[in-house]
C-alpha cells in the first residue's frame, strides 16, 4: 500500500512529464523505434497496411502506367526533403512537417501511401529513424491514416469547387491539422495498449509503458496545439503557392482519377474505410497474445488525477460491473473493455468533430445543389 | 521485323513533321529532314528552337500524328512501340544522351546506372557484367563504379551518361545539348570521343547552340529558328560562315 | 537528422533547415566511407546481413530477460569493435540519441509505475522496482535495436543493401522506386540549399515570421515544381533505355565461407538469446 499512497502525491508532477514526453514525440515526428512496441503489435500493423501498399501499387500501375514508377520516385524523395525544413510558427517556434497532406492532396490517397512509405523506408534503413520491425506500423499512422484522412476533409472543403478557390487553401490547412492529429492518436493508442498486454509476471510493462490514459494525452494534446499546426501550415503554404504558379499541379490527381467523377459518396468512404480500420485496430491487439491488463486499473488511474479518459472510464466501467471497483479486487475484465470503448469513442469524436466542421463549411456553399 | 538498313538507305527520314505538345502552341513546325548512315549530323538553333523536341521524337519518346517519321525504314508510331519486338529492336539500336544528366542517372551507383539499359533490354547477367567493366574502360571511369550520382562532379556525370548508353552498343546516337555545361578540358575529350563513334560506323546526331562543337566534328548542320523551322541545312563550313543565317537563327549577336 | 522542437529566436530557420541539410548530406557521406573499410561486416553478404538484421531485431523484441538484453548489447559492440567503427562515433550515434530521446521517455515510469517501492525520494515519490526494470527494457530494447541497425547500414553500400531487399520477397518496382527516391533526394537537398543561401545571400536584415513563412512556401513549390518536371523527364530517360514497366535487377553477390561461418555464429546466438530470454 505504500506505493498507492506515494502515487497520489503525484499529480503535481504530471504536467511535468507530460511535457518531457510532448517533446519526444514531437521531435520524433511519429517515427516509432524498434523497441516501443511488442512483435505482436508490429506484425499486427504490417498485416494491416499491407492491403494499403496493394492498393497503391495497384493504382500505380493502372493509372498512369508505367510513368509512376519515376513521379513516385521524385515525390517521394520530394516528401523526403519537407520534412526536413524547419517551418516557423507564430510566436517563435519551429517544427517540421511529414508532407502527408501535400502527398495525398497532389498525388491521391492511395499513391500517396506509396510515396510517403518509400521516404518512411529510407529513413529507418537509412538514418535509423524509426525502426526496421517498426515500418508496418509508421507507415499505417503516417502513410495510410494521415493521408486518407487529409484528403477526405480536402475534398470535402474543395470538391466542385474553381482551382483558385480559397477554399482549397483552407481545406488543405484543415487536412493537414486533423489528418495528423489522428495520426498522432492512432500511434497513441499503439503505445498505449502496450503495458496492458505485454508485461513480465511482477507486472513490469516490457515495452512501451505507459496506458492509453497517458499515452493519448500526452500524444494528442501537443500535436493539436504544435505539430498539426505545421502540417497543416505547410500544406496550405504549398497549396496557396501552386494556385499562384502552378494550377496544373493541383490537377494531378484529377488526371489520375480518370473514371469516377467526382461525387459526394466514394470520397467520404475514404474516411470511412480508414476509421473503420481504426476501429479494428484496438480489439485486435486483444487476439494477440498476453495476458490481461495489469494492476492500471480505471480507479488507480483517476487517482493519480488523469481526468481526461478516466472520468469517463469509470463511469463506463460503472455500467458494465459493481459501480466502485475496489483496488484490491482484479477488475480485469472491464477495464480492459472501459479502454478500448474510450479509445473508440475518442476516435468518433475527433473525427465527428472533423466532419462536423467540415459539414458547416460545406453548407455554407451556397450555390452547391444538395447532393448528400 | 526488318530493322537492317539496305545499301544507302538513310537512318531516318523526316517528312513535314509538326508537333505541338498542348495542341495549340507548336512546337515543331514542317520539318523535314534525312539522317544518313555514318555521319555527324548537327542541329543547332537556339534555346526553345524545338530541337530538344525533335531529337525526342526521333528516339521514340514522344510521337507526332501521322507516318511523318521514319527510323531504319520503319514508321515511328506510338502504335508501333506498343510492339515488344519493335520496343526492344529500336531500343538496342538508339541511345539517347540528355542534356540534364541528373536526368539520366537516376540509379543510386554508377555501376547499376551502366547496367539499368542492357538489363532492361534482357541481356544476360554474364554479358551485362562484362558490357559494364568495358563500358567504365572505355570512358575510363573505373574508379568511379561505386560511386552514387551525387558524388560526382558535373563532367563525370556526363561521362557515366556516355558510358550508360556506351553499354547498350547503340548504332545511332542522339546527343542533347551534350556540351552544355562542360569545362573546357571535358569539352574537347567529348569532341574526341564523338569523332571516334563515326570512325566506328556509328551515326550520331547532336542538338546544341555551341558551334565550336559543330565546327570540331558535324559533317552536316540543319538550322533551326524560333519559329520551330528548318531554314538552312549544309556543310558546317557553309553554314557557319554564314553570319545572316546565324544572326537569323539566334545563335550570334549582330557585332 | 530531427531535432527536438526548438523555441528559440527566430532568427534562423535559414540557418536551422542548412545545417540539418548539410548534417544529413556528411552522414552520408560518411556511412559511404565506413561501408567501404575492410572489416567483419563489410565482407558479408548483404542479403545474409539483412536477413541476419531482421532476426535480430525479433530476437531483441522477443526477450524477456534484462540479461540476455544487455548480453546481445554488448554483443554490438563487439560486432563494431570488429567492422573498423570508430567506437566513439558508434556510442555517440546510437547512445547519444538513445538516452537522449528513450531516457527522457523512460524516466517517469520509474516513479509512476505501480510496484514494490525500492527507494523513496523527497516529495512523496518512490522508486519502483519494476518502474526501474520497464525503463530499462524500453532503453535497452531500443539501444540494441538502433545499434544493429546502425551497424548493418553503415557496413553495407546503400545500392547494395537495396538489392538485397529483393531476398525479402519486396517486388522490383518498389526497389527500383527506393533507389531512385535516395538518389533524387540528395539532389533536392542541394538544390534547397542553393536555394536558401542564395536568398540568405540577398538577405541584410531578419526576416520577419510571415516572411520565413512565405520563404519556406516558395522553397516548397519550386522544389515540388522541379519534383513533377523531373518526374516525366526522368521516364523518358527510362524508356529511352528499354525500361516497359517492368524493372529488372541485377546482382552479384555470392555466398562465401565468410557467410556461412556469420551466419553459422549469428544463428547460435540468437537462438541461445531466444532460449535463455524466454
Amino acid at each position: 500500500m505504500l506505493n498507492k499512497s506515494s502515487l497520489k502525491k503525484i499529480p503535481r508532477w504530471i504536467p511535468a512529464y507530460y511535457i518531457l514526453m510532448a517533446f519526444w514525440f514531437l521531435s520524433t515526428a511519429l517515427h516509432i523505434p524498434d523497441g516501443y512496441l511488442s512483435p505482436a503489435t508490429t506484425t499486427v500493423m504490417t498485416i494491416l497496411v499491407l492491403p494499403f501498399w496493394i492498393i497503391g501499387l495497384k493504382k500505380l500501375r493502372e493509372k498512369i502506367s508505367a510513368k509512376t514508377v519515376s513521379a513516385v520516385a521524385l515525390f517521394a524523395a520530394f516528401s523526403f526533403v519537407i520534412m526536413m525544413f524547419n517551418v516557423p510558427l507564430p510566436g517563435g517556434t519551429t517544427g517540421h512537417a511529414v508532407g502527408g497532406a501535400l502527398a495525398a492532396i497532389i498525388l491521391g490517397p492511395e499513391i500517396a501511401t506509396i510515396a510517403i512509405s518509400i521516404a518512411l523506408v529510407i529513413q529507418a534503413i537509412f538514418f535509423g529513424d524509426g525502426g526496421i520491425l517498426a515500418i508496418g506500423a509508421n507507415c499505417f499512422n503516417l502513410a495510410v491514416i494521415l493521408p486518407y484522412v487529409s484528403y477526405a476533409i480536402y475534398q470535402a472543403f474543395s470538391r466542385n469547387q474553381p482551382l483558385d478557390s480559397k477554399r482549397r487553401i483552407l481545406g488543405s490547412a484543415v487536412g493537414g491539422w486533423a489528418g495528423l492529429t489522428i495520426a498522432a492518436f492512432v500511434t497513441a493508442v499503439q503505445f498505449g495498449i502496450q503495458p496492458a498486454f505485454w508485461h513480465a509476471a511482477d507486472g513490469t510493462p516490457l515495452y512501451a509503458p505507459y496506458p492509453l490514459s497517458v499515452a493519448i494525452p500526452a500524444m494528442v494534446i501537443p500535436h493539436i496545439l504544435v505539430a498539426s499546426v505545421v502540417e497543416g501550415l505547410i500544406t496550405a503554404l504549398v497549396v496557396a503557392y501552386l494556385i499562384r504558379a502552378n494550377k496544373p499541379a493541383l490537377e494531378f490527381v484529377n488526371k489520375i482519377e480518370t473514371s469516377s467523377a467526382p461525387s459526394n459518396a466514394p470520397k467520404w468512404r475514404t474516411l470511412w474505410i480508414g476509421l473503420a480500420v481504426l476501429i479494428v485496430i484496438t480489439p485486435l491487439g486483444l487476439l494477440a497474445p498476453g495476458t490481461a491488463w495489469g494492476e492500471w486499473g480505471a480507479e488507480e488511474l483517476t487517482s493519480l488525477g488523469f481526468s481526461f479518459i478516466p472520468e469517463g472510464l469509470e463511469k463506463l466501467s460503472g455500467l458494465w460491473s459493481a459501480p466502485m471497483p475496489d483496488y484490491e479486487i482484479p477488475a480485469i475484465q472491464n477495464p480492459t473493455v472501459a479502454y478500448i470503448l474510450s479509445a473508440i469513442i475518442g476516435i468518433f469524436i475527433v473525427v465527428g468533430l472533423v466532419w462536423l466542421f467540415a459539414k458547416l463549411v460545406a453548407i455554407g456553399r451556397k450555390p452547391e445543389p444538395q447532393k448528400s | 521485323m526488318a530493322f537492317e538498313l539496305a545499301e544507302n538507305q538513310p537512318v531516318y527520314e523526316v517528312t513535314n513533321l509538326g508537333f505541338s505538345y498542348d495542341g495549340q502552341t507548336p512546337a515543331l513546325e514542317a520539318i523535314d529532314m534525312i539522317v544518313h548512315p555514318h555521319e555527324i549530323l548537327a542541329i543547332v538553333g537556339s534555346n526553345g528552337s524545338g530541337k530538344s523536341t525533335l531529337l525526342k521524337i526521333l528516339d521514340g519518346l514522344y510521337f507526332p500524328t501521322g507516318d511523318t517519321v521514319k527510323a531504319f525504314g520503319q514508321i515511328l508510331s506510338e502504335q508501333a512501340f506498343r510492339d515488344d519486338v519493335f520496343n526492344f529492336e529500336f531500343r538496342k539500336r538508339v541511345g539517347f544522351i540528355f542534356q540534364d544528366s541528373d536526368v539520366q542517372l537516376f540509379m543510386p551507383s554508377v555501376w547499376d546506372e551502366i547496367a539499368f539499359g542492357p538489363l532492361q533490354l534482357g541481356v544476360e547477367k554474364q554479358e551485362i557484367v562484362s558490357r559494364v567493366e568495358r563500358a567504365l574502360n572505355e570512358l575510363n571511369i573505373a574508379k568511379l563504379r561505386d560511386r552514387a550520382p551525387h558524388q560526382l562532379s558535373g563532367g563525370e556525370k556526363k561521362l557515366v551518361a556516355l558510358a550508360s548508353v556506351v553499354s547498350l552498343a547503340p548504332e545511332v546516337w542522339l546527343m542533347d545539348e551534350p556540351s552544355a555545361g562542360l569545362d573546357p578540358r571535358s569539352a574537347s575529350w567529348l569532341k574526341g570521343f564523338i569523332s571516334a563513334q563515326a570512325q566506328a560506323k556509328k551515326t550520331v546526331v547532336i542538338s546544341t547552340h555551341d558551334l565550336s562543337l559543330v565546327e570540331a566534328v558535324a559533317n552536316r548542320v540543319y538550322v533551326m529558328d524560333e519559329n520551330h523551322r528548318v531554314i538552312a541545312e549544309g556543310s558546317p563550313e557553309v553554314i557557319l560562315s554564314d553570319r545572316s543565317l546565324l544572326i537569323q537563327a539566334n545563335l550570334c549577336v549582330n557585332k | 537528422m530531427k531535432q527536438p522542437l526548438k523555441s528559440r529566436n527566430r532568427s534562423g530557420i535559414i540557418e536551422r533547415t542548412l545545417t540539418d541539410i548539410n548534417n544529413t548530406l556528411e552522414q552520408s557521406v560518411f556511412a559511404e566511407k565506413i561501408s567501404r573499410r575492410g572489416g567483419l561486416l563489410q565482407v558479408v553478404d548483404p542479403r545474409i546481413k539483412l536477413i541476419s538484421m531482421i532476426v535480430f531485431l525479433l530476437t531483441v523484441g522477443l526477450t524477456r530477460q534484462l540479461a540476455v538484453l544487455g548480453i546481445l548489447c554488448a554483443f554490438t559492440f563487439l560486432l563494431a569493435a570488429l567492422s573498423a567503427i570508430p567506437i566513439g562515433f558508434f556510442i555517440k550515434r546510437v547512445w547519444g540519441f538513445v538516452l537522449l530521446f528513450t531516457g527522457i521517455i523512460a524516466l517517469p515510469a520509474i516513479f509512476i509505475t505501480p510496484g514494490p517501492a525500492i527507494a523513496d525520494l523527497p516529495f512523496g515519490l518512490s522508486v519502483t522496482k519494476t518502474g526501474v526494470q520497464t525503463a530499462l527494457f524500453l532503453i535497452l530494447r531500443s539501444g540494441t535495436s538502433v545499434s544493429f541497425t546502425i551497424l548493418t547500414i553503415l557496413t553495407t553500400p546503400w545500392a547494395d543493401l537495396l538489392k538485397a531487399l529483393g531476398v525479402l520477397r519486396v517486388p522490383d518496382v518498389p526497389i527500383l522506386i527506393l533507389g531512385m527516391t535516395y538518389r533524387y533526394i540528395h539532389l533536392f537537398l542541394h538544390l534547397t540549399d542553393e536555394m536558401f543561401l542564395s536568398r540568405k545571400s540577398r538577405t541584410l536584415r531578419k526576416l520577419s515570421g510571415k516572411e520565413e513563412r512565405r520563404l519556406v512556401g516558395e522553397v516548397a513549390s519550386h522544389l515540388l515544381g522541379k519534383s513533377l518536371h523531373l518526374s516525366s523527364e526522368v521516364y523518358l530517360a527510362m524508356e529511352s533505355r528499354g525500361y516497359r514497366g517492368y524493372p529488372k535487377t541485377i546482382n552479384v553477390f555470392q555466398i562465401r565461407w565468410v557467410d556461412w561461418c556469420y551466419s553459422g555464429a549469428m544463428l547460435a546466438i540468437l537462438s541461445a538469446a531466444l532460449w535463455f530470454g524466454k
